[in-house]
C-alpha cells in the first residue's frame, strides 16, 4: 500500500485521550489521559484487567461510541489524520478505505439472515466493485483457507457455525479489506492453541507482505507476546506499561507492579497442583478511583507516594513504567 | 466420591443438515461419544476449534435433541425426559454458554437475571434475597456491587458478562455445571480468582463440571481428567497430569507442540492444515488427513477408543 510510505509517523496516534459513560452518579472515566502510538506495519499488543477500558478505547479509535460515552478531552489520529475534526461524509469514506475493525462479540456479529458466504462476498465487493461475483468468491473461498475452515462449509448460516469458526469468519472479513490499521478485540477467545497460532502465523505473513498494523486486544500473555512486537498494559483506563513482547514474560526486566502481578496469575502447563495467585483485592471503582497511583489498594510495594501521587509513565530500562518504584528519588512530580 | 457416575452419556451421536441448495450435507458433529462424570468431578474437554464440544454441551442439558445415544443422570434415564421432569434435570445441570455477547437478555438488569434463579432456591439458604444477589456478585467480583447491579449488558465489558453467566448458574446450585470457555474473556487475574472459585465449590458442595475450554494449562490446572475431541470423536481420555506428560495421540501431541511453554512445545507435527471432515460417509481416524503417523489402515478404520493403561484410552491404530 502506497499510502504508507509518505508517511513515517505513527499509523495510529492517541494523545491524551479521556472517555467518559454519563451515568445516573456521574462520569465513569473509562479511559484516562491515553497516550498510544502504534507505527506502520507494527502490531501492537493491548492488555488490562477486564473493565479496564479496553474496548471503550477500541471503540474510541473507530469513533464508533454510542449510547452515553463521550470523548472528553484528547484527540486521535490514523494517517496523521485527527478523525474526531471529520465531517460524518468524510468519516465514512476514510473508515472504510483505512480501518477494520473485529469486534470483542464477533461470535454474534454476523448477520443470522445470511450464509457467511454472501456476507463475505457482499463486503468485498463494496469495497472493491471493479471485482466480478466469481472473482469475489473465488477470493471468499481463498479466505476460507487462511481461516482454516473448509470451502464447503462458508455456506453455512452463522448459526450454524461453532463460535471459533464464527470468530474466524470475522478475522477474515477484516483482513480481506486490506486496511491500514486493523483493530482486533479478543478475536481468538474460541480458538484451540493450533488453529490459533496458524491464523496469526498467517496474518503476520500477509503483513509482511501487504503492510498494515494492527492493535490486537487480548487478555493471553503468551499469545500476544508471540505476535506483538509492543505491548502496552492497562490498569484502571490508563496506560501503566509500554513494553517490547520479548520482555513481557522476562522476569529479569522492571515491570510494573500489575504486570508482575497478571505474571504470577497465569495457570503454569508444567507445574502440577501449584496455587494460582490472584491479585489481592478488588478491581478499582471507575466512578470513584483511588487516589495517587489507581493500583495502590492492591499493590505489594505500595509506600508513602503512591496514596497521593499519581505516577507518569516513565523510561525504564527500555521500557515505559508508571510506578513510583522506579522513580528517583526527590523528582517525583505529577498530581 | 461415589462410585456410581453422576452423569453417563452413551454413545451420543448428533447429526445436522447444513448449506443450502444443491450444497446441503449431512454432518456429524458428534459421532458416538461416551463418557462419565462422577460427583465432584471436573472433566475437561479440549479440541479442535467445530470439533463437537459446544454441541456436546448443549445436549447434555436438553437444549438440543441428540440423534442418538442416551442420557442418564444419577442412573435414571433422562434422554427423552418432558414437562416436570425435564425441569427438574434443568435445576441440577446449568450451563454457562460461551458467547456473553448473546447469551444475556439486553432488557434485563444484572440484577433481574440473578433474582429468579437465586429466588427458586431461597428455601435451604439464610438471608434475604437481596443480600444474596450482593453476595453473589462479590463471589464473581463484580464490584462496587450497589453500581453493578442496576447496569445492563450492555454496560458491562466483555469479562462482565461473563462473570455475570457465571453467577447466574451459579445461583440455581446445580450439581453439574457444563462451563463453555467460562474465562475466555477474563484477564488472568480473575481467571485465577474464578478458577478458584469453581474449585471451591467442587470440592464444598461435591459440584461435578463438564469443563470446555481451548486452554491446556486451564483444563489441566482445575481437570481431573481430559478428554481430547477431534472431528467429532474423542481421541483421548486420561487422568490430567498423565494426558499432560505422556499424551499417546498424535493430536494430543500437536495440541501440546502448538502451546506455549510446555515440555513438547516445538515445530507443529501436522502434515496438512485441513479442517476436520465432519461428514456422515467420512471413513477411517479422522485426523488421518494431518497426522503424520498416518498408515494406510487408518483412511478406512476407525481406530475404536481403547484403555491402553488405567483410565488412559487412545483412539488410534498405533
Ligand atoms: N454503556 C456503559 N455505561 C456505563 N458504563 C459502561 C458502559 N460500557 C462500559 N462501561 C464500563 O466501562 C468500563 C470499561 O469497559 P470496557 O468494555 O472498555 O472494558 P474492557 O477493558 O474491554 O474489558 P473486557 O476485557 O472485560 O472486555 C467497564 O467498567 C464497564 O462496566
Ligand atoms: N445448529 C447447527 N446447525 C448445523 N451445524 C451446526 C450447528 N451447531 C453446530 N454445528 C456444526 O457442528 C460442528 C461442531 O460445532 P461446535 O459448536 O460443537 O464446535 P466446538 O467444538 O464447540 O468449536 P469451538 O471451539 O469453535 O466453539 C461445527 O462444524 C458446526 O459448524
Ligand atoms: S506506584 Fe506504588 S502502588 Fe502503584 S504500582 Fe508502583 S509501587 Fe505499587
Ligand atoms: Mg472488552
Ligand atoms: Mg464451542
Amino acid at each position: 500500500m502506497s499510502n504508507h510510505e509518505a508517511i513515517n509517523e505513527a499509523i495510529l496516534e492517541i494523545k491524551d485521550l479521556s472517555v467518559a459513560y454519563g451515568t445516573a452518579k456521574g462520569d465513569v472515566l473509562a479511559v484516562q489521559d491515553m497516550n498510544l502510538r502504534v507505527l506502520p506495519n507494527e502490531i501492537m499488543g493491548l492488555i488490562g484487567e477486564s473493565g479496564s477500558g479496553k474496548s471503550t478505547l477500541a471503540y474510541a479509535v473507530m469513533r464508533l461510541l454510542k449510547g452515553s460515552a463521550r470523548v472528553v478531552k484528547g484527540s486521535v489520529r490514523i494517517l496523521g489524520k485527527d478523525i474526531y475534526a471529520m465531517d460524518k461524509e468524510e468519516l465514512r469514506q476514510f473508515r472504510w478505505a483505512n480501518i477494520s475493525m473485529v469486534f470483542q462479540s464477533a461470535m454474534n456479529a454476523l448477520n443470522p439472515v445470511l450464509t457467511v458466504e454472501t456476507q463475505i462476498v457482499d463486503t468485498i465487493l463494496n469495497h472493491r466493485p471493479q471485482l466480478s461475483r466469481r472473482e469475489a468468491r473465488e477470493k471468499a473461498h481463498e479466505l476460507a483457507d487462511l481461516v482454516r475452515i473448509d470451502r464447503s462449509r462458508i455456506t453455512s448460516y452463522p448459526h450454524e457455525l461453532s463460535g471459533g469458526m464464527r470468530q474466524r469468519i470475522v478475522i477474515a472479513i477484516a483482513i480481506s479489506l486490506e486496511p491500514s490499521l486493523v483493530i482486533m478485540d479478543e478475536p481468538t477467545t474460541a480458538l484451540d492453541v493450533v488453529v490459533q497460532r496458524s491464523i496469526l502465523d498467517q496474518i503476520k505473513e500477509i503483513q509482511q507482505r501487504v503492510q498494515f498494523s494492527v492493535l490486537f486486544i487480548s487478555h493471553d500473555f503468551s499469545l500476544v507476546s508471540h505476535l506483538a512486537s509492543r505491548i502496552a498494559i492497562m490498569y484502571a483506563g490508563r496506560v501503566v506499561e509500554v513494553t517490547e513482547a520479548r520482555s513481557l514474560m522476562d522476569a529479569k526486566v522492571a515491570h510494573h507492579p500489575y504486570t508482575e502481578g497478571l505474571w504470577r496469575a497465569i495457570p503454569k502447563l508444567t507445574a502440577k497442583s501449584v496455587a494460582l495467585e490472584g491479585i489481592v483485592g478488588t478491581p478499582p471503582d471507575l466512578l470513584h478511583p483511588p487516589s495517587g497511583c489507581a493500583f495502590h489498594p492492591r499493590c505489594r510495594y505500595t509506600f508513602e507516594p503512591c496514596r497521593t501521587v499519581r505516577p507518569q509513565l516513565q523510561d525504564v530500562e527500555g521500557s515505559e513504567i508508571a510506578c513510583h518504584r522506579f522513580v528517583p528519588e526527590g523528582i517525583q512530580h505529577g498530581q | 466420591m461415589a462410585n456410581e457416575p453422576l452423569i453417563e452419556v452413551k454413545d451420543l451421536v448428533v447429526r445436522f443438515a447444513v448449506g443450502g441448495g444443491l450444497k446441503r450435507q449431512r454432518i456429524v458433529p458428534v459421532n458416538h461419544v461416551s463418557f462419565t462424570i462422577n460427583p465432584g468431578e471436573v472433566l475437561a474437554l479440549v479440541g479442535e476449534s467445530g470439533s463437537g464440544k459446544s454441541t456436546i454441551g448443549r445436549a447434555l442439558v436438553r437444549i438440543l435433541e441428540p440423534s442418538g445415544g442416551s442420557l442418564h443422570l444419577g442412573g435414571a434415564d433422562v434422554t427423552k425426559v418432558k414437562g416436570k421432569a425435564l425441569a427438574a434435570y434443568r435445576r441440577e445441570i446449568q450451563m454457562i454458554f460461551q458467547d456473553p455477547y448473546g447469551s444475556l437478555n439486553p432488557v434485563k438488569t444484572v440484577e433481574r437475571h440473578l433474582r429468579l434463579p437465586i429466588r427458586k432456591h431461597k428455601q435451604d439458604r439464610e438471608g434475604g434475597i437481596s443480600e444474596q444477589i450482593d453476595e453473589s456478585l462479590q463471589t464473581v467480583g463484580l464490584t462496587p456491587v450497589s453500581e453493578m447491579r442496576v447496569k445492563f449488558p450492555h454496560e458491562l465489558s466483555g469479562g462482565q458478562r461473563q462473570r455475570v453467566a457465571i453467577a447466574r448458574a451459579l445461583a440455581v446450585k446445580p450439581r453439574i455445571l457444563v462451563a463453555d470457555e467460562p474465562i475466555s474473556m477474563l484477564d488472568v487475574s480473575i481467571r485465577a480468582e474464578i478458577l478458584q472459585l469453581l474449585k471451591h465449590l467442587q470440592q464444598e458442595y461435591s459440584l461435578a463440571y463438564l469443563y470446555i475450554t481451548h486452554d491446556l494449562a486451564s483444563a489441566r490446572y482445575f481437570g481431573d481428567r481430559i478428554m481430547v475431541m477431534y472431528g467429532g470423536q474423542i481421541m483421548e481420555s486420561a487422568p490430567s497430569d498423565e494426558l499432560v506428560d505422556k499424551p499417546r495421540h498424535p493430536y494430543t501431541r500437536l495440541l501440546l507442540a502448538a502451546t506455549p511453554n510446555s515440555a513438547h512445545t516445538g515445530p507443529l507435527p501436522e502434515t496438512s492444515n485441513r479442517s476436520p471432515d465432519l461428514s456422515e460417509n467420512r471413513q477411517g481416524c479422522p485426523f488421518a488427513d494431518r497426522c503424520p503417523y498416518v498408515m494406510a489402515v487408518c483412511r478406512t478404520q476407525d481406530p475404536p477408543l481403547i484403555e491402553q493403561s488405567a483410565k488412559h484410552l487412545v483412539a488410534c491404530h498405533l
